[in-house]
């Protein structure tokens, strides 16, 4: 047994990098499903944005990574704004038609990107001084992953309390369940709405930043993200934080250790994970409000 | 006329529709016009037309799930794929008679479709489109793995010219490849149709309209969700022997996810819910992406993500989605009646 | 339904055909098939321009056009003109694309290429219109039987042939295989074991990694590392060979268990983007820039003028297909006729390349050397330098 877990320790940390990144890019996804009712392809689109940021702006400094990060945050906001108005003429006409709009714009803006920053995949170093590794229990790890998996667990945890303990997150919760009964008491939705598409973006946007040396940015990188998030957030239940958090640490390990213990099955076993819940439950394994 | 298969139920609404006479001419003119296509235009659009025609197959399969039984689907190159695979397989193999390949590679995307079918109708909406989505990737990646019988991932050559008719020749040119192809199109279309004007196709539409009240007197909605997901495999294979027979070639590529994106936002393009606007659909995104992208060298997938954004914006409704959209397009021509509705087929 | 609708669609359908008629005439019945006898020879360019392989397609474009430079836009004392197509991802989009050289622009000849998909998909494009292909990449094993179908470049197992039996003999000790899950991964693979095995090599594992879908090789690192292997082999190429060689040394395997693969994981752009990860690789590959004969020096020179980079094996193979263009139009009389220039390319005894010469096989791919190169700081940047030479493969 103690082989067994020396030998996947590994991987399994790694799943937890893995899938908390997730996190950071599928629970905005799932939250601007579950209240907006919005299906925006153009996720993925945010998260190479913030990847092309990083890659743009770190020059392996702490400065260049806070700067990457503040510029990464006003990228996300007026990509969020941007896609939010968009879609909003959109608004009682059903997924397919914003599924068709946002996969143009993502279209549209991943050609864009390839005539800015070439067809090349760009490994994206992260600050010098971290750009090394360390033995964890006698195996090489990068150190900047554990770093991400701190920083990244405690954005996921705030993430969490703001949404289940604050009085804004009831708001936000109370809007995914039933959003005419919240306009009925007087709150403007649309803010509500705009304001978490915001959030979500700057979410995938920051993900972006801290995960392109995780993920690097290049072409394709914005769909692969996109087919992952998804996955996430239809394995967690739609709109709810809890469960793109258990979906994303679920989804990681399944592509670290589930891929370490079946390397035969590689190309089987996201899409079979899924498939095994969704066949199982297909609301998803926490759904909110409308299944 | 108005029994449904289970007998125990309530039609829908006992509407007896008149026969189409202008669906009818309208159909004929347009076939019409397609069957002039090659003696007007150059081999290379042609070919062009040929992939539409078989994507409008794809799209129409697409459609028939998607637009009128309400159930977005992203899985139909799946069993595009197993009817590509199976004519080719087909006509390497055992014989280079056509129908053969069509009837053989039809059956197998029907029983692929009754296999996986009960798993993807678990779910609706967006489960349904996740659960198809994973039945399409799965066959991606078994299609790259099993050498043996596809090929793998440099593709399956070799595949000998179809014959149309016992013992005549295979085709080769281009012209008549598009004959072949626009004929078994045509009678897929004409079967579409019927099939949407039998109480069946009714009832499809209530499962997309309202699947709880359908279900609250006596349907078992499943078992027609089922129906139409079978029928909808059927004919996506029907569409992969037709690519197998004028491509001469299949590949992994033919069962990836764009295909099935590209055939959903056909379908979107085209007016959810109505057959011709899918076929319309289809045409427009394989000349877009074809013809225009080489015409742009490189760009097409800009030109696919202009004409999404476009389509979206300024013709809510698709194309075959009414006059009164493309009257505000174009506000000269002055317009008495009101918005119609969709007309399926 | 509305007799104002049917015709809408009619103006529609007439205005979509309008817009089309410009192709010439019908595919039946008197068409105007026959190619301009006049005017330049029109050469296709069939390389990518958009997605995962637009970097390999621009190297293909430049190393052609330099070639072209050099030779005042001529090629066989013949006026050329140079048609790119898009031959985008999939085999799909590169099918496409080459139809539409040869269905509409009539072209006389066809080079480029990347993928084998598309490769095996165009085979019978050109052997029934009897157009010369001539290929400077892809080159899947199985096409050992085409009468219009050349490649300037090598056969897809060749780069693990040629390093099988180094390997075999200068590592002591078992030897991991990890290659991308597509058909090139396996035939470098077993191209590999083809002379490893009689070389008493000795595999420890030999596992596929999904295409183009893995960026995260952690778990398979892993799984190689602790199996205890000596040595790595693997083949990457493009941006997976950059997430696998600078994961290899995050995973701690650097060092440690040396890394043997195809030239392709350390070729051109993808070398500076892995950094220092990349150094002590050791690849094989049919050419390397700083190659010592005349004809490479004018190459390399030209090249990175034009382009500001040192030129990949892409580049060069594609130079090469127009150097043999060049020799085979020039045979056929300057005329735009594809059967004789078809014969020509054939009847060619030796091409002088900036790899060397090189000859025919009997499947119509280079005789060639093979090099054995090492990634090492060369004036503060990191390049790939010849160390040995692996031997000669085609000839058999």
């Amino acid at each position: 047994m103690t082989g067994w877990l020396d030998a996947h320790l590994v991987s399994m940390v790694d799943g937890v990098a893995y899938g908390l990144l997730l996190f950071t890019l599928a629970v905005g996804l799932s939250l601007v499903f579950g209240m907006m009712d919005v299906l925006n392809l153009a996720h993925g689109t945010l998260y190479l944005a913030g990847a092309y940021t990083a890659y743009a702006l770190s020059d392996g400094s702490w400065l260049g990574l806070l700067l990457a990060l503040v510029v990464g945050l006003v990228v996300g906001l007026l990509g969020g704004g941007l896609l939010a108005a968009a879609v909003a003429p959109l608004q009682g006409r059903g997924h397919l038609d914003q599924a068709a709009l946002t996969l143009g714009i993502a279209l549209i803006a991943a050609e864009v990107m390839v005539m800015i920053f070439g067809a090349q995949v760009l490994p994206t170093a992260p600050p010098s001084a971290l750009a090394r590794s360390v033995s964890v229990l006698g195996h090489s790890y990068p150190l900047y992953r554990l770093v991400f998996i701190a920083v990244a667990g405690l954005i996921a945890v705030l993430v969490y309390l703001a949404f289940e303990r604050s009085s804004v997150g009831a708001l936000v919760r109370a809007t995914v369940a039933d959003r005419d009964m919240v306009r009925a008491t007087g709150v403007d939705t649309r803010k509500v709405l705009f304001g978490v598409f915001a959030f979500g973006a700057v979410l995938a946007t920051v993900g972006g930043v801290l995960g392109a040396p995780i993920i690097a940015p290049g072409p394709g990188v914005d769909d692969r993200v996109l087919v992952l998030s998804l996955v996430v957030v239809v394995i967690g239940g739609l709109g709810s934080v809890r469960g793109a958090l258990l979906g994303a640490l679920l989804i990681g390990q399944v592509q670290t250790l589930g891929v370490a213990l079946m390397p035969a099955f590689a190309p089987f076993l996201l899409f079979g994970a899924m498939l095994l819940v969704l066949v199982l439950r297909p609301q998803g394994l926490f759904a909110l409000g409308r299944a | 006329m108005s029994a449904t298969s289970s007998g125990m139920t309530p039609a829908p609404a006992p509407v007896r529709r008149p026969f189409p006479v202008r669906t009818t001419v309208l159909v004929g003119v347009v076939v019409l016009l397609l069957a002039l296509v090659p003696w007007t235009f150059g081999a290379f659009t042609v070919a062009t037309f040929t992939r539409a025609l078989v994507f409008a197959v794809l799209a129409m399969s697409v459609n028939l799930l998607t637009g009128v039984a309400g159930m977005p689907t992203l899985g139909q190159a799946a069993y595009f794929g197993v009817g590509a695979y199976t004519g080719a397989l087909v006509a390497i193999h055992w014989s280079d008679l056509g129908v053969l390949q069509l009837v053989l590679a039809t059956l197998a995307g029907v029983v692929a479709a009754l296999v996986t079918g009960p798993l993807a109708i678990r779910g609706r909406g967006v489960a349904f489109l996740m659960i198809t989505l994973a039945i399409g990737e799965i066959g991606f990646s078994a299609a790259g793995r099993l050498d043996s019988v596809t090929g793998g991932t440099d593709g399956l050559s070799g595949i000998p010219p179809v014959v149309a008719v016992p013992g005549t020749e295979g085709l080769v040119n281009e012209g008549l490849i598009y004959y072949y192809v626009l004929v078994v199109a045509v009678v897929a279309y004409l079967a579409v149709a019927m099939l949407l004007r039998s109480p069946f196709g009714l009832t499809l539409r209530g499962l997309r309209d309202n699947e709880g009240r359908l279900r609250a007197v006596g349907y078992r909605t499943d078992s027609y969700a089922l129906a139409a997901y079978v029928y909808a495999g059927g004919l996506a294979a029907l569409a992969g022997s037709l690519w197998a027979s004028s491509q001469r070639f299949v590949a992994p590529g033919d069962l990836g996810f764009e295909v099935s994106a590209l055939a959903l936002l056909a379908v979107i393009v085209g007016g959810v819910g109505s057959m011709w606007g899918a076929c319309l659909g289809a045409l427009v995104v394989v000349f877009t992406q074809d013809y225009l992208g080489q015409l742009f060298s490189g760009h097409a997938p800009l030109l696919l993500g202009l004409l999404f954004v476009l389509a979206v914006y300024l013709l809510p409704k698709g194309i075959a989605g009414g006059r009164s959209q493309w009257r505000r397009l174009f506000p000269r021509e002055r317009s008495q009646e009101d918005d119609e509705a969709v007309t399926p087929v | 339904m509305t007799t104002r609708r049917t015709s809408y669609l009619l103006a529609l359908a007439a205005s979509g055909a309008l817009v089309l008629s410009g192709c010439g005439g019908g595919t039946l019945g008197g068409g105007s098939d026959d190619a301009a006898a006049e005017g330049p020879i029109k050469i296709g360019l069939l390389v990518p321009q958009s997605g995962v392989y637009k970097s390999l397609g621009d190297d293909m474009k430049a190393g052609f056009e330099v070639y072209l430079e050099q030779h005042d836009d001529k090629l066989g004392g013949a006026e050329v003109e140079v048609i790119l197509a898009d031959e985008g991802e999939t085999a799909d989009s590169g099918k496409a694309a080459a139809e539409k050289l040869v269905k509409q622009d009539q072209v006389t000849v066809v080079t480029g290429v990347v993928s084998s998909a598309v490769m095996n998909g165009v085979v019978d494009l050109f052997e029934t219109s009897k157009i010369p292909l001539v290929g400077s990449n892809a080159s899947p094993t199985t096409l050992t039987d085409a009468t219009y179908i050349w490649r300037t470049s090598y056969v897809n197992d060749e780069p693990g042939e040629a390093l099988g039996k180094y390997v075999a003999e200068n590592v002591d000790g078992g030897v991991y295989f990890l290659a991308a899950d597509y058909q090139a991964g396996k035939d470098e693979v077993e191209g590999f074991k083809k002379s490893f095995g009689p070389a008493g090599g000795e595999t420890v594992d030999e596992v596929y990694t999904p295409f183009p879908d893995t960026s995260n090789f952690q778990p398979f690192l892993a799984n190689a590392k602790s199996s205890g292997a000596e040595a790595l082999f693997s083949f990457y190429a493009g941006g997976a060979a950059v997430e696998f060689v600078k994961q290899y040394d995050q995973f701690g395997l650097k060092g440690d268990v040396d890394h043997y693969s195809a030239g392709f994981l350390t070729e051109g752009g993808v070398l500076d983007a892995q950094g220092e990860a990349a150094e002590g690789t050791f690849t094989a590959m049919n050419y390397n820039y700083d190659l010592d004969n005349e004809l490479n020096k004018a190459f390399v020179e030209d090249y990175e003028a034009k382009t500001g980079m040192k030129p990949t094996t892409y580049a060069m193979a594609s130079y090469d297909a127009a150097k043999v263009l060049d020799m085979a139009i020039e045979a056929a009389g300057g005329k735009a006729d594809p059967e004789a220039i078809n014969t020509a390319i054939g009847e060619i005894t030796e091409v002088e390349s900036p790899r060397g010469t090189w000859t025919w096989s009997n499947i119509g791919t280079p005789v060639q050397m093979w090099y054995l190169r090492e990634v090492q700081e060369v004036d503060g940047t990191l390049r790939n330098v010849v160390v040995d030479e692996l031997g000669e493969l085609g000839s058999d």
